[in-house]
Parts: structure tokens; C-alpha cells; sequence
């Protein structure tokens, strides 16, 4: 029973750390320009595929090893999230409601884009590594799960270390911290939050190229993980970085707690429950700061 | 109002309420009038969740799957236990309202963006309920073979005869939604939308009406769902999911969010213009993309904005620095709490 347990509560933390990836992209977005994107998952999709498809040699019959593809997927989606930053920049200042369903317009347009250009089919990855499991002292653990853990937290630790370290770092920190004094500064807010939005589309290209094995690739697939991902950054507190690792993982584990313990089917629901759950008590979330409704 | 407007004024109303009375009799074809049916229950749905967003503020992002509560409800009692559409309309209605206040009750305590994404999962749970209660709900092959409504012991059996049925609760339900929205029970909403803390201070019990907004919002998704289920006579979890609630949140905004007459524009439009782009396939959700952008970003009152000539004087804001200098310019244009 215990053993069944921790390899759940690994399995969760395996997913839960591709959900903080997203969630970090989400969060970032959100602290430097004040937008909720919608089309997160949008993006997250793009990445996938512009990784992807040179893993299965459908860009001029090449075909490179996973590692590379994951490393040119998560270039090529940063470069294409520097330039979308532009178009979605007029959504920062809007009403609420106009700024959510104008970033969900924009998700409609990359998805069905990515239709047009490879069809709604979609198609399976074949997985770099074994499918068979690691059993150590009793617990089995799937490779590439110990893969999403390692991976996600290398790039969590270059993130910490490129924002707190160097000059760009503090200059989007500064810049999300008021955007006015910081123009002051001579910091150009708008190229700040264009690299915010590459480091964001960077990360859900990461966790998407990862978690193409183990899922079905097609232009579909963002809506959910979008989901996911968003409610993983209220869990942690929006606009919170270490936030949005806490809530990503712990997200990662409900849903992986709710499929092995209670119901398969309900799994998606359950996760979303606990998440209503926790606001209920933390209003911004773990580690959000204070933003309570007062009733 | 001069004279001359008022004459023009109740032409138009005669001659729009004579071309509503006969539309039947002026459209070519069955598939017509199944998509002038199908409008009027999105204008409903539209009428509801400008209740609660366009007027409380409130993000009511279950929409679909509440719709699908009450399509349920009129299907289940129908096949199960043979009840008509009239009893069980009230309860569809009921129902959903009941269950669309639940959903509501995170309202008191997260606000804007979180609610958001709390109503969708728990609109996300509503929809695993459908798919996965199979002795109930038929899973995901839904139910078949609801009958048609009867009335006064004539079957209501084709689009034609239940256009009158629908365009009766749309009315209805307009004249309904222009009471609610007029009255005190409307200004509370809006006090709450515009300040909550002043709204509190004035004596609005800003809880209640909070989940009373979505109570309205859910009864009507719920009218609309037992309308879909015996005009199409078949339902199915898919139709109800989130998709539906981007929809029906698409046509609201459009149309204008926070003006019923929005509604109505955004209802008729966007399931004729759906009809119209699915000739083009994939194009047709860029389009319709490339439409939601344009009417957010230049129009954010969207269509009714062009036709009153005046922009929303709502707006909703992420942080409340902004929203407080926001109200306290809008209290000088016009006061939302006075009377």
C-alpha cells in the first residue's frame, strides 16, 4: 500500500512538474505585463510540435536525436514567443473580461493554424527512453518520469539563476516590479516582457517536447494542459514564481492521488476541486499575495 | 423624445414583431428555421451570462455544462420516467439555477481571474458527470429519442411549429431580464460589478446577490437546455463542455457585454456567422479568431457599442489601484449607486 502510494505521489511530481513548467509561463507572463493568457496552452502546443518534428524527421527528412529536438523546439518557440508578445501586448491594459476572451481568440487562431498547416489528426512520438520500469527497493518508477523531474528542475534552477544573477534578470524584475520607474531606468519594459513571453514559450515548449511520449501530439492538446497550467499558477499564488512550482507540483499529485485512489474518471474534476478547496481557505493561493473578496 | 421618433419608433416594433410572427412562413428551408431555433436558445443563454458577467461582474465560466443541467434534466425526466416538456421545463429551470449557485459560491470568496478558473472546473466536474454517470446520462453517447412537446394536443413536432415556443420564452425571458436588471435587484448587481466595498457600505448584502447572479444566469442556461433537448430530441455531453461556455462567452461579448439588447445581437449573429464560416473548415476558427480580436481590441463594447454610440462605462481590472480611479472617474459621469 505504501509502496503503491510514494509511486503515485512520484508519478504526480513527474507530471506536476511538466504542469510548473506551464504554470511558470503563466505566472511570469502575468507578474511583467499583468496579462492572464488564455493561450497559454495555445503556445504550449506550438512548442510541442516546432520540437517535435525534427524528432520525427518531418522537416526535410532529418532526423535529429531526442535532446537536440528538445533543444531547438524550446529555441524556436522562444523566438516565436518574443515576436508574439507584440500581439498580444494591446490585451495587457483591456477589460478583464475582453482580455480573456481576446487571449482565447488568439489560442483559437495558433490552433487552428497549426491545423491547416499539419492537419487536426495529430500523431503518436515514440519514447526516447525505455518503457520499462526502474524498481528500486520495492517502488517502480517509470523512467521518464525521473526525466520530467531532472529536466524541469535544471531549467527551474537556470531560470533562478538568469533572474536573479544577471543583468536582464533584474532588469525584468525591476521592470515587473513598476513599470514606470523602471522606464525611468532606462529599461525598456516592452523588450523586458517580449523576453518574459520567450522565457514562458521556452518553458511550455520544454514540457511539451517531454510530454509528447506519453501523449497523443495534435493541435487539440493545449486547451487542457493551458487549463492545468493556469490553475496551477492560482493554486501556487499568481504572479509568484516559487508559487508556481508549489502549485504545479502539488496539481501533478492530486491528479495522480485522485486516478490511483478514487476515480479514473473523475480525475480531472478532482484536481479542480481541491484546487476550489484551497482558495477557499487561501484566497490567492499558497503563496499569492493577500487579494481576499471581503463579503 | 419627439413625436416623429416615437411614430418611427412603433413602426419599426410592429413591423419587427409582424416579421418575427411569420418568420416561419419566410424561410426557405427546415435547416432555416432549426438555426433561427437554435439562436433564440443562445439568446437566452447570452441573456444569463450577462447577468452575471455583464452586470455583477461575476465569471460564470460553467455556462456550457450548466446548460447542460437542464438539458439533462428535461431529457432524463422525459425518457426515464415520460414526463412532457411542460413539467419538465420549471424543473430543468430549477435545477440548474440550484446548481449554478453552487457553482457560484466560490464568488464570495475568490474574485475575477481566479473565479474564472474555479468555474471552469467545477464546470469541467458538471461535464464528467454526464460522460461518466452511464446508467443516468447514457455517457457519452447521451440520450435519444426525447419527444417533442405538445401543446394543447397538438404536437409540437417540427421546427417550424416550435419556433413559436422558443420565441415565446425569448421574449420572456428578455422582459424578464430588463425587470431584474432595472430594478433594485439590478442596481445591487451593478454596485457590486463597479465597487463592491462601496456597494457594502450602502447595505448591499454583496454575498447574496452575488450567488442570486448566478442563480439567474444558471436559471436561464437551464430553460435553454430543456428547450435544446426536446427541439433537437437528442443530447450528449460533448454539445454542453466548455467550448459551448467560450461560445455563448463569444457571442455575449460581441454583442455587447452588460447591454440584453447585446445579447440578442451577439445570439442571432454568431450562430449564423458559425454556419456561414463552416464552408471554410479550419479558416473559419481562425476567422472567427481574427473577429474576437477585432471586437476586443476596437470595440469593447462590442456591436452594441457601434449602434448606441457610446463606450461600456464599466470596466473590470486585475488590481484594484486601478479599479478604485477607474470608479472614482465613472461616479462623476454618472452614478451607478444613486436613487
Amino acid at each position: 500500500m505504501t509502496n503503491i502510494l510514494i509511486q503515485t505521489i512520484i508519478g504526480g511530481i513527474g507530471i506536476g512538474s511538466l504542469y510548473a513548467l506551464v504554470a511558470l509561463g503563466t505566472t511570469m507572463i502575468y507578474r511583467s505585463m499583468g496579462l492572464i493568457n488564455f493561450a497559454h496552452g495555445s503556445i504550449y502546443m506550438v512548442g510541442t510540435y516546432l520540437g517535435i518534428i525534427w524528432y520525427r524527421g518531418m522537416v526535410l527528412g532529418l532526423q535529429v536525436p531526442f535532446p537536440l529536438a528538445f533543444i531547438i523546439g524550446i529555441i524556436l518557440n522562444a523566438i516565436f514567443g518574443f515576436f508574439l508578445e507584440r500581439v498580444f501586448r494591446p490585451l495587457a491594459d483591456v477589460d478583464l473580461r475582453n482580455m480573456l476572451l481576446g487571449t482565447i481568440g488568439l489560442g483559437y487562431i495558433l490552433d487552428n493554424l497549426m491545423i491547416i498547416l499539419f492537419g487536426a489528426e495529430g500523431f503518436a512520438v515514440t519514447s526516447p527512453l525505455p518503457t520499462k520500469a526502474i524498481v528500486v527497493a520495492g517502488i517502480k518508477i517509470m523512467p521518464q518520469n525521473i526525466m520530467f523531474i531532472v529536466v524541469a528542475a535544471i531549467l527551474v534552477i537556470a531560470l533562478q539563476i538568469f533572474l536573479s544573477k544577471s543583468k536582464f534578470g533584474k532588469a525584468m524584475r525591476a521592470s515587473a516590479m513598476d513599470r514606470e520607474i523602471a522606464r525611468t531606468m532606462g529599461i525598456p519594459v516592452n523588450t523586458m516582457n517580449a523576453i518574459t513571453f520567450a522565457i514562458g514559450a521556452g518553458l511550455a515548449a520544454a514540457a511539451g517536447i517531454l510530454a509528447a511520449p506519453i501523449v497523443y501530439v495534435n493541435p487539440a492538446m493545449g486547451a487542457a494542459v493551458g487549463q492545468k497550467g493556469f490553475a496551477s499558477a492560482v493554486l501556487g499564488g499568481l504572479g509568484n514564481i516559487p508559487g508556481a512550482i508549489v502549485g504545479g507540483l502539488l496539481f501533478g499529485v492530486f491528479e495522480a492521488i485522485s486516478a490511483g485512489f478514487i476515480s479514473s474518471a473523475y480525475t480531472k474534476g478532482i484536481a479542480f476541486i481541491v484546487l476550489l478547496v484551497i482558495l477557499m481557505f487561501k484566497p490567492s493561493g499558497i503563496l499569492g499575495e493577500k487579494m481576499v473578496e471581503k463579503v | 423624445m419627439s413625436n416623429k421618433r416615437k411614430i418611427v419608433k412603433t413602426v419599426i416594433f410592429v413591423l419587427g414583431a409582424i416579421f418575427l410572427l411569420f418568420l416561419p412562413f419566410i424561410t426557405k428551408s427546415q435547416y432555416q428555421i432549426h438555426i433561427v431555433n437554435m439562436c433564440g436558445i443562445y439568446i437566452l443563454l447570452s441573456l444569463g451570462l450577462n447577468i452575471a458577467m455583464g452586470y455583477t461582474g461575476q465569471f460564470n465560466l460553467a455556462m456550457g455544462p450548466l446548460w447542460g443541467i437542464g438539458g439533462y434534466t428535461a431529457g432524463i425526466l422525459n425518457t426515464k420516467f415520460g414526463l412532457p416538456f411542460w413539467v419538465n421545463l420549471p424543473i430543468a429551470i430549477l435545477l440548474a439555477g440550484l446548481v449554478g449557485a453552487f457553482v457560484g459560491l466560490p464568488s464570495l470568496k475568490v474574485r475575477a481571474h481566479y473565479l474564472s478558473i474555479v468555474t471552469i472546473g467545477l464546470g469541467e466536474m458538471l461535464n464528467l458527470i454526464l460522460v461518466n454517470e452511464e446508467k443516468l446520462t447514457g455517457g457519452v453517447l447521451g440520450i435519444l429519442g426525447i419527444t417533442a412537446p405538445k401543446f394543447l394536443g397538438i404536437p409540437i413536432d417540427s421546427d417550424g411549429k416550435y419556433y413559436y415556443i422558443i420565441l415565446t420564452f425569448v421574449v420572456l425571458g428578455y422582459l424578464l431580464a430588463r425587470q431584474i436588471v432595472a430594478n433594485r435587484v439590478g442596481r445591487s448587481f451593478r454596485a457590486i460589478r463597479d465597487d463592491p466595498l462601496t456597494a457594502q457600505a450602502m447595505g448591499v448584502n454583496i454575498g447574496n446577490y452575488k450567488i442570486l447572479a448566478f442563480f439567474i444566469s444558471a436559471a436561464y442556461a437551464g430553460a435553454a437546455g430543456a428547450l435544446y433537448a426536446h427541439l433537437n430530441t437528442y443530447i450528449s455531453p460533448d454539445i454542453f463542455d466548455y467550448r459551448s461556455t467560450m461560445f455563448i462567452m463569444t457571442m455575449t461579448m460581441v454583442g455587447g457585454i452588460g447591454s440584453l439588447s447585446g445579447s440578442i445581437i451577439g445570439g442571432i449573429l454568431l450562430p449564423i456567422l458559425q454556419e456561414y464560416l463552416r464552408a471554410i473548415q479550419s479558416w473559419q476558427l481562425v476567422g472567427y479568431g481574427l473577429i474576437i480580436l477585432l471586437v476586443v481590441l476596437f470595440v469593447p463594447g462590442g456591436i452594441i457599442q457601434i449602434v448606441q454610440r457610446k463606450a461600456p462605462n464599466h470596466k473590470i481590472t486585475l488590481h484594484r489601484r486601478h479599479k478604485s480611479t477607474h470608479a472614482a472617474k465613472k461616479s462623476e459621469e454618472n452614478d451607478v449607486l444613486g436613487s
